[in-house]
């Protein structure tokens, strides 16, 4: 197994090499024009190539990316040429705020969309037709029109909690819990939708097979058939949905940070590459790339596990 | 098949029903309005800016509401007030020589930065010096300056290559900054300014790019003339989260969509409206048809002014919150605008075809022109004017990143922009110097230099008042620009809170917000 995480971290670095490289060469042509962004409207040409040579832009495109490369692999993303500060820390700092809010979301996603996928596959009847119902629901109620409506109920009316910002865990948890409640929700509503389905659909299928039956003529409870045996089997499709829709919750963070007007990782991206700030802007790519590579292992790891059956490894 | 027993499920609901009550009983307590957030008395104000501040290095400020944070840290040499009027500050008088090319500074005794650093004329000299000197976004505001002299502790000479109109509001503002020259010079100064502002930056509770929180310097020199005690500027881009914290009492101070002030005025909030803060202008920069030959021709230029139906375009657009322009000055900005002036061109699409006619374009003709993030929806109504009289538009995507030295290039002939309204003297520099992004073609005529010349030269601000005027009248009767309108603002304030401004600064100062009501 220890050789397929390496493997897997191999191709991933490879990867990210790749994935940096296209990014550095597409903001190349935009060099001039962010040297000029930075100097404003009376700069000249002189002063213009004079910022270009401070900040590095002058040199051959080769070097330049290999620069970065070198010191990125030692954890120096360089600095900001807009902020001048460290990149790293940035982006670990704002990372830590969506963090907060879509570890959460993932979590109250797999509690809810588990508990109602299994018992509407195991239960059936009612209990099925509203699980299929509030599926259908959250998939076709926009979760930006929820976060609206919540805001005006439990925040303008309600005085129950904060229309805007965030609090970190570190500094008051309680304050934290407020300030993410109505974000997860928002987040949450679609996730929740998709992977009580997936859970559901595979759930039946897996109640119908043949061991199934064993297992009960066995003389198995109910609640084992179902959570130790039929749900360990079911879960490997669910946890694909489930690290999609952690790409997914990440992306839709920069809507719910501009709404609630939370400094996260969504909001420092896009600022980053309105302006144009190169150190930035790769050091955001890496981290992204990084991130998807680490989760996709994660979940094929998770999933080996759950049933040796589907390893890969 | 065995099943749980009654109480083991009943046992498992009622945790269920605990846990999620718990949840939200967690997250109501820790909820809510931060207390911290909210206005008490007027010790704090919690104020909503758009922008980010990029950095407080003081080549790189920049003067949109982000600069509430900036000004705050500060001091400027002079300072501009809420009426429009110039007023000493960090110097305490100033006085120019009788040729208006010498102004010599008088500075305050005793000042100090928030390091403890004395604030004296080496350190006032050491910022300008700076300021003029290191290439930024606002240096083109210093062109006429030659010399920077201290000649002694307390005074500051600054000699001039000819008299300049702005000088003395750039120095009430991003060209008047003082900075520790012990500390301005580093990489750290962009995320920690050390300023003698009345205000310093805490640290500790500031989240770069989100929350700005300033606590006032009890040892400020003008200590007095700021009420609140603590400033806490959030970063807030979208417009209905500005709304959403004011109505939560999160803010009591911020700029909100006039589609979007009903709950506020329910809520008993104070609005305050300033008509014009900002005016959209099709620049017409390339005057001499370097690259768009008709636009050589006066006449193509009225032509083009003519295309649009400012009154509707404003009702459209702004519903109330701006007005129709046929002006880049600033109604309030001391005595350049002149109301008669809007109805130099009016719309006439037959006349206008008639004078592109004339000028020898009677199907018109195609210019390219940037498409910009901050006027992508102004565009389509921009293009259908225009193409109304012939003029064909052809949008090319210009990044924000790019948007700066392209603009500054001759590669787009004419533009559609948003600026910031301002004083007279500062106007006429943006839109006018060789040097501005405005002027990208470097246009000039002689009878404009003498007018500008006379306007500089002005000692009086009624009479520079009357010069500006000139030169507004000049750029209009010959069609350097095409502005449609003006935008406005509109603020809302909570309890103890007002907004002070009228339009005649659109300065951003935190001595915009006072107490009271």
């Amino acid at each position: 197994m220890l050789l397929y995480v390496l493997r897997r971290l191999g191709t991933g670095l490879v990867l990210a090499v790749l994935v940096t490289l296209i990014t550095f060469l597409l903001l190349a042509p935009s060099f001039d024009g962010i040297a000029g962004n930075r100097l404003g409207p009376a700069a000249t040409p002189e002063a213009v190539r004079a910022l270009k040579a401070e900040l590095g832009f002058d040199r051959p495109l080769p070097v330049q990316y290999l620069d970065w490369l070198v010191h990125a692999a030692r954890g120096d993303l360089g600095t900001s040429l807009f902020t001048g500060e460290p990149v790293a820390h940035t982006i670990l700092q704002r990372f830590g705020v969506t963090m907060s809010i879509v570890v959460v979301a993932l979590l109250v996603t797999v509690v809810i969309s588990v508990a109602l996928g299994v018992l509407a596959a195991s239960r059936g009847g009612a209990v099925d037709r509203v699980a299929q119902g509030a599926s259908l629901a959250g998939n076709l109620f926009p979760s930006l029109l929820l976060a609206i409506v919540l805001v005006y109920v439990l925040s303008v009316r309600g005085d129950l909690l904060p229309a805007t910002g965030f609090t970190p865990l570190s500094a008051d948890p309680l304050r934290w819990a407020g300030s993410i409640t109505i974000p997860v929700i928002a987040l949450v509503a679609t996730g929740i939708a998709g992977l009580t389905a997936q859970v559901r659909g595979t759930m039946v299928d897996e109640l119908r097979k043949d061991y199934v039956r064993t297992l009960r003529t066995r003389g198995l409870s109910a609640r084992s058939v179902v959570l130790r045996h039929a749900l360990r089997n079911a879960a490997g499709p669910a946890l694909t949905v489930l690290s999609f829709e952690f790409i997914s919750m990440l992306g839709g963070a920069l809507v719910i940070e501009s709404i609630f007007a939370i400094a996260g990782f969504g909001g420092y991206a896009f600022e980053s590459s309105l302006q144009g700030d190169v150190p930035a802007i790769m050091g955001i790519t890496l981290f992204a790339v990084l991130l998807v590579v680490t989760v996709n292992l994660a979940v094929d790891l998770v999933n080996g596990w759950l049933n040796p059956k589907a390893r890969i490894f | 098949m065995t099943t749980p027993s009654p109480s083991v499920r009943h046992r498992s609901r009622i945790l269920a029903a605990f846990a999620a009550t718990a949840l939200l009983t967690t997250a109501a307590c820790g909820g809510g309005s931060d207390p911290s957030a909210k206005s008490e008395g007027a010790a704090e104000l919690a104020l909503a800016v758009q922008g980010t501040p990029p950095s407080f290095e003081i080549t790189q400020l920049n003067g949109g509401q982000s600069a509430y944070i900036w000004s705050s840290l500060y001091d400027t040499l002079l300072y501009t007030d809420n009426q429009g009027r110039i007023q000493p500050n960090a110097a305490e008088s100033y006085a120019y020589s009788e040729d208006r090319r010498t102004l010599t500074l008088e500075l305050r005794k005793g000042m100090t930065f928030s390091s403890g650093a004395p604030v004296d004329a080496a350190a006032v000299k050491a910022s300008l010096d700076r300021l003029l000197r290191t290439p930024g976004p606002n240096q083109f505001a210093m062109t006429a300056v030659e010399t920077i002299e201290a000649p002694d502790a307390d005074t500051v000479v600054i000699g001039l290559e000819r008299p300049d109109g702005s000088l003395l509001s750039n120095l009430s503002y991003l060209n008047g900054v003082i900075a520790d020259p012990a500390t301005m010079t580093r990489p750290e100064a962009a995320a920690d300014p050390v300023g003698s502002g009345p205000y310093t930056l805490d640290k500790g509770a500031t989240v770069t790019g989100s929350t700005y929180v300033l606590k006032k310097r009890a040892d400020h020199w003008n200590a007095a003339a700021y009420p609140f005690e603590t400033v806490k500027v959030r970063v807030m881009t979208d417009r209905s989260a500005v709304t959403n914290a004011l109505q939560a009492g999160e803010l009591n101070a911020g700029s909100v969509d006039f589609t979007q002030l009903q709950p506020l005025k329910d809520k008993g909030m104070r609005i305050t409206s300033v008509k014009a803060t900002a005016v959209a202008s099709l620049i017409l920069a390339d005057r001499a048809g370097e690259v768009a030959e008709p636009l050589g021709d006066v006449r193509v230029r009225k032509a083009i002014n003519m295309a649009f139906d400012r009154t509707k375009l404003a009702e459209t657009f702004l519903r109330g919150s701006g007005q129709p322009t046929a002006q880049v000055f600033n109604p309030k900005g001391g005595g350049a605008h002149d109301p008669g002036l809007d109805e130099a061109h009016p719309h006439d699409t037959a006349a206008a075809k008639k004078l592109l006619a004339d000028a020898g374009y009677p199907d018109g003709f195609p210019v390219t022109m940037p498409s910009l993030a901050v006027t992508k929806a102004f565009e389509p109504t921009i293009a259908q004017s225009l193409a109304d009289i012939g003029v064909k538009v052809n949008w090319t995507p210009l990044p924000p990143q790019q948007q700066a030295a392209a603009l500054s290039s001759k590669k787009y002939p004419m533009y559609f922009i948003l600026d910031g309204l301002a004083g007279d003297a500062v106007t006429s520099t943006l839109f006018f110097s060789t040097r501005s992004q405005r002027n990208p073609f470097g246009s000039t005529d002689p009878e404009l230099t003498k007018l500008i010349d006379a306007a500089n030269k002005a000692a009086d601000p009624a009479a520079a008042g009357e010069a500006y005027r000139k030169v507004n009248a000049f750029a209009v009767d010959n069609g350097w620009f095409s502005p449609v309108f003006y935008i406005g603002t509109t603020w809302v304030t909570g309890e103890g809170v007002v907004y002070l401004g009228d339009g005649s600064s659109t300065y951003s100062q935190i001595r915009a917000f006072g107490t009271g009501g």
